[in-house]
Order: C-alpha cells, then sequence, then structure tokens
C-alpha cells in the first residue's frame, strides 16, 4: 500500500520545550490511523507541522511521497484544533470561503450540510452556533471537494453522547469509502473503536505504533493459582498457546493466543496432573493497558 | 483575481468594514463643506477653495489625513485572521503564504481605488456647484494628484498591513501605526538633516500631497525641504514594496 503521510524524524521546539521529538511515522492509504496521548503530548504540534502551519526545528515529512504544496493540500481536508470560522459569516458563506479556496465548486455544499445535519442552520452566522455545532460546520468544511484523506484533531470534542455518535459513525462511513483518516484525540476508547492503526505520544515521544489489534488488545487475563507454583510456572511456559506468563504474589497471570480461554487452561494442567485451587478471568481495561504503554521509558 | 473574490466575500457582509469607510466618506464631506469658511488673515476662504483646477491639491491634502483611517481598517482586517484563526485554517486548505500578503494586498487596491473615486466624485461635485471656471482643461488639469493620492493611500494602508502582520493584536497595531506615523517619525524628523529625513516614508508620503499654500509659507520661512510629488512617487512605490516584502517575510518566518 502507498504511503499517504510519512514523517522521519520530525521535531518541534518550542524554546526549552520538546514538544515533538524525531517522530518518524507512515501512513497507509486506507488505513483510519489515530494519534493517541494525553493533553500536551504532542498530537496537535504533529499536525500542525504536517499542515504547514508550524514549521519544524528538524525532521520532515511528505504528503503522497511529494512535498507540501497547493497540489497536495487540495486532496487533504483537515480541521486543526478549534473550528475556524468568520463568526459574523453565516454557515454557508462560510463554506463558500473554503470552497473558494480549495477550488471547489459551490454546489457541493447542501451536500456536506446535508452530511453533518446543519442544513436547516445554514443561513445562521457561526457566532451564534453551539460548540457541537461549530464542529460539525469544520467538519462539513474538511468534506468539501471529496478529499482523500481527512485530518481530524479531537473532532467530537464540545459533542453531546449523539453527536459524538453521530460523528463516529460518519468517520466510520468515509473511512468505509477508501480515505485515509488521520485523528487526533486523548479518548482511548475513541481510537479503539474508530482506529485501524494507532500511534501513541507522551511529551513528544513515539510510545508505541501499529494496527490497534496489537497494540490496544484488550486481552484478558488469565490469573491460576496451583498448590505447586514452580511446577505449574514450568508446564505453562510450555504450553504453545499461552502468549505472556507472569508470576506474581501467590498467583500466575497469563494471556493467551486468540482462540483459546480458560477452559483450555485447566484442561491442559490437569492433563499434566495439577490441580488448580483457582482458576479466574481477569478482564483487562483499555485504560489500564494505555497507561501501560505511556509509563514505559523508551 | 480569485484572491480578491474571496477576500469579498468575507468583507461585503463584515458590518465593521462599511462603518469605517462610511466614518471616512462622512468625514470628507463634512470637512470639504467646511472648508469653505475657513478664515485665513481674517479673510473667509469661501467659494474660493473649490475652484477647479486647484480644488484637487486641496481635496487630496485633506484626504492625505483620513488615510489613517484607512489604515485602522486594514489593521483590523488582517488582525481579525489572527483571533479568528482563519489565516491558520486558510494555509491549511491550500494557501500560500504569499497569497495570503497578495489578497491583503489587493483588498488595498480596492480600498485606495474606491476612496481615489470617491475624491473624484466629491470634488467634480463641488467644483461644478461653486467654481466659476467650469472649463473642461481647468477642471482637469491638475487631476493628476488623485493619482498621487492614490499612491499614498496605498502605502498608507500597506504600512497599516505591516504592522498588522508584525503584532497580529489590533490594538496594539492601532497604536504602534499611529505612534510611528504621527509620533516616531516626526521625532526623527527633527533629529535628522532635511536633506535626509526628506526620504522617510512619512515624508514622502505627506510630499505626494503637499500643502495648498506650500509655496508661499516657504517664502517667508525658510523652505522645508519636500520632494515634488512627482519626485516622491517612485521611493512611495518602493516603500510599498518594502511593507508588502516585510510582511511576507514574517509570515514565512513564523508559525501561525
Amino acid at each position: 500500500m502507498a504511503n499517504v503521510l510519512a514523517t522521519n524524524g520530525l521535531s518541534k521546539k518550542y524554546g526549552a520545550l520538546q514538544a515533538l521529538d524525531k517522530l518518524s511515522i507512515n501512513i497507509e492509504q486506507g488505513s483510519i490511523y489515530g494519534l493517541l496521548g494525553p493533553n500536551g503530548s504532542g498530537k496537535t504540534t504533529t499536525l500542525g507541522l504536517v499542515l504547514d502551519v508550524l514549521h519544524p526545528t528538524s525532521g520532515s515529512f511528505t504528503w503522497f511521497g511529494e512535498a507540501t504544496g497547493k497540489e497536495t493540500k487540495r486532496r487533504i481536508g483537515a480541521l486543526l484544533e478549534t473550528p475556524n470560522f468568520y463568526p459574523y459569516l453565516t454557515a454557508k458563506r462560510n463554506l463558500q470561503v473554503v470552497a473558494d479556496i480549495k477550488g471547489t465548486n459551490h454546489r457541493e455544499i447542501p451536500r456536506v450540510l446535508h452530511l453533518v445535519g446543519l442544513e436547516s442552520r445554514q443561513h445562521t452566522t457561526f457566532k451564534g452556533f453551539s460548540l457541537g455545532m461549530k464542529q460539525r460546520l469544520a467538519l462539513a468544511a474538511t468534506l468539501l471537494g471529496n478529499p482523500e484523506v481527512l485530518v481530524l484533531d479531537e473532532p467530537t470534542n464540545g459533542l453531546d453522547p449523539e453527536g459524538i455518535a453521530e460523528v463516529r459513525e460518519l468517520i466510520l462511513r468515509i473511512g468505509g469509502e477508501g480515505k485515509t483518516i488521520i485523528l487526533a484525540s486523548h479518548l482511548l476508547d475513541e481510537v479503539e473503536k474508530v482506529c485501524t492503526h494507532v500511534a501513541v505520544l507522551r511529551s513528544g515521544h513515539l510510545k508505541a505504533e501499529g494496527p490497534v489489534s496489537a497494540i490496544l488488545s484488550a486481552k484478558d487475563q488469565v490469573v491460576i493459582t496451583a498448590p505447586d507454583q514452580q511446577r505449574a510456572l514450568t508446564v505453562l511456559q510450555q504450553l504453545p498457546f499461552v502468549e505472556s506468563v507472569r508470576s506474581e504474589k501467590s498467583a500466575i497471570a497469563l494471556t493467551l493466543h486468540d482462540g483459546y480461554n480458560s477452559t483450555d487452561v485447566n484442561r491442559a494442567m490437569f492433563e499434566e496432573g495439577i490441580t488448580l485451587s483457582q482458576l479466574l478471568v481477569r478482564r483487562k481495561s483499555l485504560e489500564a493497558q494505555f497507561l501501560e504503554i505511556i509509563k514505559t521509558e523508551s | 483575481m480569485n484572491l480578491l473574490r474571496i477576500e469579498f466575500l468575507k468583507i461585503f457582509p463584515y458590518r465593521t468594514f462599511w462603518v469605517i469607510l462610511g466614518i471616512y466618506v462622512l468625514l470628507m464631506i463634512l470637512l470639504v463643506y467646511a472648508s469653505s469658511n475657513i478664515v485665513i488673515n481674517g479673510e473667509s476662504l469661501g467659494p474660493a477653495t473649490y475652484q477647479f483646477p486647484g480644488i484637487w491639491s486641496r481635496l487630496t491634502y485633506i484626504a492625505s489625513f483620513f488615510n489613517l483611517l484607512l489604515g485602522i481598517l486594514m489593521i483590523v482586517l488582517v488582525t481579525d485572521e489572527y483571533s479568528f484563526r482563519t489565516m491558520r485554517q486558510q494555509v491549511i486548505d491550500g494557501l500560500s503564504r504569499l497569497d495570503l500578503v497578495l489578497a491583503k494586498f489587493y483588498v488595498v487596491l480596492a480600498v485606495a481605488v474606491v476612496a481615489t473615486l470617491f475624491l473624484l466624485l466629491l470634488g467634480l461635485y463641488f467644483g461644478l456647484l461653486y467654481s466659476s471656471d467650469k472649463s473642461t482643461s481647468s477642471m482637469f488639469s491638475q487631476i493628476d494628484f488623485l493619482s498621487y493620492y492614490f499612491v499614498q493611500a496605498v502605502a498608507y494602508m500597506a504600512l497599516a498591513m505591516f504592522f498588522a502582520f508584525l503584532i497580529r493584536k489590533s490594538g496594539l497595531s492601532i497604536i504602534a501605526f499611529l505612534a510611528y506615523a504621527k509620533i516616531v517619525e516626526p521625532i526623527i524628523h527633527f533629529n535628522l538633516d532635511d536633506q535626509w529625513d526628506k526620504y522617510m516614508p512619512m515624508k514622502v508620503l505627506s510630499s505626494l500631497t503637499p500643502m495648498p499654500g506650500q509655496e508661499l509659507l516657504d517664502q517667508l520661512t525658510s523652505p522645508t525641504e519636500l520632494l515634488a510629488p512627482q519626485w516622491a512617487t517612485l521611493p512611495a512605490l518602493c516603500y510599498i514594496g518594502l511593507f508588502l516584502g516585510l510582511s511576507y517575510v514574517i509570515l514565512r518566518l513564523r508559525d501561525l
């Protein structure tokens, strides 16, 4: 698959603050790529750099294998931080301005307004909009010109639960059309629900990157206790379907490969002549896993 | 010209824009109307002010004071783009930094055209009403003052634009613009030889619309060294280019 965006050692310093440190990622065509991290981790800085509004301190990036310019920008629809519009202009007029800059026909405006459910408010001025409506208008603006790539910075910020669900559904639908979506979010749950790939950032450092299923697999842990802990450990390490084994105080925690569950563990142990005194499945929360990634020092 | 069309889309529904232009128009009409009542040496000027062709130099001299208003208008338009963060959105959507400067410069040109045309109408109206000599030759013989005024208005707005791009906050930019035009440069003039300060930006610009009757004053006092309007045009154009270039460099170097 072709790369849509590739960054190479991208860094940004604000005085003494290293906002982004040598970020190198590749975003493949057709993926929904999540930039995940707490506030101030460098997500918006990353997007600001690749969207040509910030100057990198060092490093480089390419869109579709080219340097950024009018041609590449035409293929990208992007929303950075807050919705940015003229407060005294109506929603429709604001979109006309965007359409003219992008070189898009004004006839597309009703379609994108309809997509975000704002067609009844198109003659309201932007300053009269609620935060949720502003966010939707920004989303509509990114859709103008039918771009191949959408870059969305916290797109569900300020929306009510219904709005959040709608926007996520919209993202998935657009992603389903084969478009590439780059999404920055501090909401773990959002990234897990929407994205195919994820990069985890903390204080400007890339902590982990890869398919969501590999990075954020919320795999259950099986916790067992056996009278002879030592022997149980040796046996477990030889079982083919056990992914990892960790010995806790008086118990052993393990994760299993896909398709196996606690029954398999129990059966295998019994066959080896070990009777378990305790067997329980511990649901591991995404949050716990995320915190683990964030805390690891690289 | 697509850039100018986009600017018009943004400006036409903007009330502040029309209010500032309206103030310009009203103040001009008021001042031109009142200028016939000015008393010099115990003698009312009366309809003498409206005589062709001298009306053009008098009109542009009066108008030159209101260029500050046009400058403030440009500062508002540029700093708005910063406070609404639309400057940054426009770059994201596909404009280059050069486009940003050019778009605003086209607005400057458009406003200057409107202001100059307004002066033409104003001059024709008062002239045809009060001038004793209404022949075409005298009517248009000094019409070139309008073109000097055009250059002056563009230069004032280009300077204002530069301050707006540099400072980004409307209030501070306006203060810096007024302070430079009315305080800082005059102080520099005091400390500089006339030979040099006639090339300073504000002095060059004011040379484009010399005070009517300056020649008379010069006979009484020691003459101030000023460039003739036709000689001030080239330096004025250079300053316009400089302000635009600096605006571009600022955008180029800074994060948006």
